[in-house]
């Protein structure tokens, strides 16, 4: 999954020039907390409402003036992401500068934003079902073949993969959750069990009684 | 007096002889009830038509599933759920599910009308078919079309479904109608089938609140599932106020069954069976449509629907099952069953029994705080 798979454009945007208190008025009516600010046309910054409300709270010493230019409180340089970034790259960028978006730019031109809640959006996608299916889950040893390995069985039962989900648990086993179009996955799990893979669940055999 | 629907065609929904949907479970249960001399009228439906069919489901989907033939690979929709794992195609596929169909479209009728009222339909339960996908061994969806069926009778319908998996089918195809409620109380498809039945699907537009959901933990016994069933159903139905009720009797939430992790014995779902009973009488005027469902231990699922018609005719309850019963179908089977209508006292071994409990009422709980506004002031 890439950044330009799930970025939101086109884009809202301010410019440098605006006022703190038409970029406030905008961001309620459009129902945003990012907006990329332009210079003649060209990116050179971002103003959330938390720089807003900061920037003009009466607590500060010195508040902002809502006639005061966004140019003055925007952050600057602006971090950015290229849409054919992988998404867990825009994660990554976001976490370390504790931000909560990225504007998308190709080149020199603006194409979209990435917020903290489109990375939801995927996380929802990614775990998430679409179509009726059982899930499974099961460790397998961090080691080439392993995955190939899970695949054939399930195949070899007639099992059709809709998802599959994996992480590392530790140095040297891979947990993978997979999502299958049947109701009868413990059939399936015995069968995996038979060949040797650590089923995590369901249960192998019957309920114990 | 309630009516009994059952044909003797109802065999032909046979998915072959590796298939756990066999309706060698309602031959048992036949028998069974003949071995016990327990007079059991029962009317032959007619197969569902092509337009109650298509109040569901879409008229390419009917088509796909008539022309479905077992040999030829070419006219199985595969993205129509034809062909699958769960759903080979079979024989004359078409005429056996609409047959089905027309059982529990017949004990709606016979209840909508007055002649009974309460019908049980012994098949049917179709609860994962979709408007244009067959799933989860179900090609049509029975209870959705018998639910259009009390609708057009003016009949506000609750439905409530205690197979161990979510009713995604029933929930989907009604999920915006306000006056239809499903409710279903199944294993949470965090890993189990079809997935779905979390707490927050509530509904969409005019239909918000009135689909609910109680996914229970893996290893919930009769006490925990008996708690949150006291803590929503008659709760959901008595803001609904209901016409009729229209259940899904699958068995599999039973602690023997071989495809989900739920606890419950035959105990469990008498208690459950006469709780189902008595609401009909408090909300509906004893008005039911029943049917059948998943259930999937042949032994314990045809003790459990023979209970369930026991209880529906107010017959005493038999302690021992008929020896010659007994033999012909651990022979039949290959396989011991128990020889008593209740399972022997269980004690399962759960050491997170507490947390399994505690899980359930938080998320009885949330649901009923989620599905709050929705039924008592506009979102």
């Amino acid at each position: 999954m890439l950044v330009q798979d799930l970025m939101q454009a086109p884009v809202h945007t301010a410019t440098a020039d605006q006022s703190l208190g038409a970029v406030y008025a905008f961001m309620q009516n459009q129902q945003v907390r990012h907006l990329p600010v332009l210079r003649d046309d060209r990116l050179v910054g971002v103003i959330t409402d938390r720089d807003l409300r900061l920037a003009t709270s009466q607590l500060r010493s010195d508040p902002f003036d809502p006639t005061d230019a966004v140019a003055d409180v925007m952050s600057q340089p602006p971090h950015t992401a290229g849409p054919l970034d992988p998404i867990e790259e825009a994660a990554r960028l976001m976490r370390q500068h504790a931000i909560g978006c990225l504007p998308v730019v190709d080149g020199e031109i603006l194409v979209g934003i990435v917020t903290g809640t489109d990375l939801l959006d995927a996380l929802m996608r990614l775990t998430g079902i679409s179509k009726p299916g059982g899930r499974l889950e099961v460790r397998l040893p961090d080691e080439t073949g392993q995955l190939a390995r899970l695949t054939a069985t399930v195949a070899r039962q007639g099992g059709n993969i809709r998802s599959v989900l994996s992480y590392s648990e530790s140095a040297n086993a891979l947990r993978v959750l997979f999502q299958v179009d049947t109701i009868k996955t413990r059939a399936l799990a015995r069968a995996l069990h038979a060949e040797g893979i650590d089923v995590l669940w369901p249960p192998i055999g019957p309920p114990t009684a | 007096m309630p009516s009994f629907t059952f044909h003797p065609d109802y065999y032909r929904y046979y998915f072959g002889p590796e298939h756990p949907f066999s309706p060698v479970r309602q031959e048992m249960l036949l028998s069974l009830l003949e071995a016990l001399e327990v007079p059991l009228p029962l009317d032959e439906p007619a197969p569902a038509s092509r337009e109650a069919l298509c109040t569901v489901h879409a008229p390419a989907f009917v088509d796909a599933v008539a022309q479905a033939a077992p040999d030829d690979p070419t006219t199985h929709d595969t993205a129509k759920g034809l062909g699958t794992a769960d759903v080979p195609v079979f024989e004359d596929m078409h005429d056996a599910a609409r047959l089905l169909v027309g059982g529990t479209l017949h004990a709606a009728q016979a209840v909508a009308s007055g002649q009974t009222p309460k019908a049980l339909q012994l098949g049917g339960g179709l609860h994962h078919g979709h408007a244009a996908l067959a799933s989860g061994f179900c090609v049509y969806n029975d209870l959705s079309v018998a639910i259009h069926h009390l609708r057009a009778e003016g009949l506000r319908v609750a439905y409530l479904d205690v197979d161990v998996h979510h009713g995604d089918g029933v929930q989907a195809l009604h999920y915006d109608d306000p006056d239809v409620l499903t409710l279903s109380l199944h294993e949470t498809g965090r890993y189990l089938f079809p997935g779905t039945g979390r707490v927050h699907e509530l509904g969409r537009d005019a239909g918000k609140g009135y689909s609910l959901n109680v996914p229970l933990e893996p290893f919930t016994e009769d006490d925990s599932y008996l708690d949150v069933f006291e803590r929503v159903v008659p709760y959901a139905l008595d803001h609904f106020q209901p016409d009729v009720l229209l259940v899904q009797c699958g068995a599999d939430a039973h602690f023997s069954d071989p495809l989900a992790d739920l606890l419950l014995t035959t105990q469990g779902f008498e208690r459950l069976f006469r709780r189902i009973l008595a609401l009909t009488d408090e909300y509906t005027d004893g008005r039911a449509v029943l049917t059948l469902g998943g259930g999937y231990a042949p032994d314990a699922t045809v003790r459990i629907w023979a209970l369930l018609i026991l209880l529906l005719q107010n017959h005493p309850l038999p302690d021992a099952l008929p020896a010659d019963w007994l033999a012909t179908w651990s022979e039949q089977l290959d396989a011991t069953l128990t020889p008593t209508l209740h399972d022997a006292p269980q004690a399962f071994d759960i050491p997170r029994r507490d947390t399994i409990a505690a899980q359930n009422t938080q998320v009885s709980k949330r649901l009923l705080e989620l599905v709050a506004p929705a039924w008592y002031q506009a979102w």
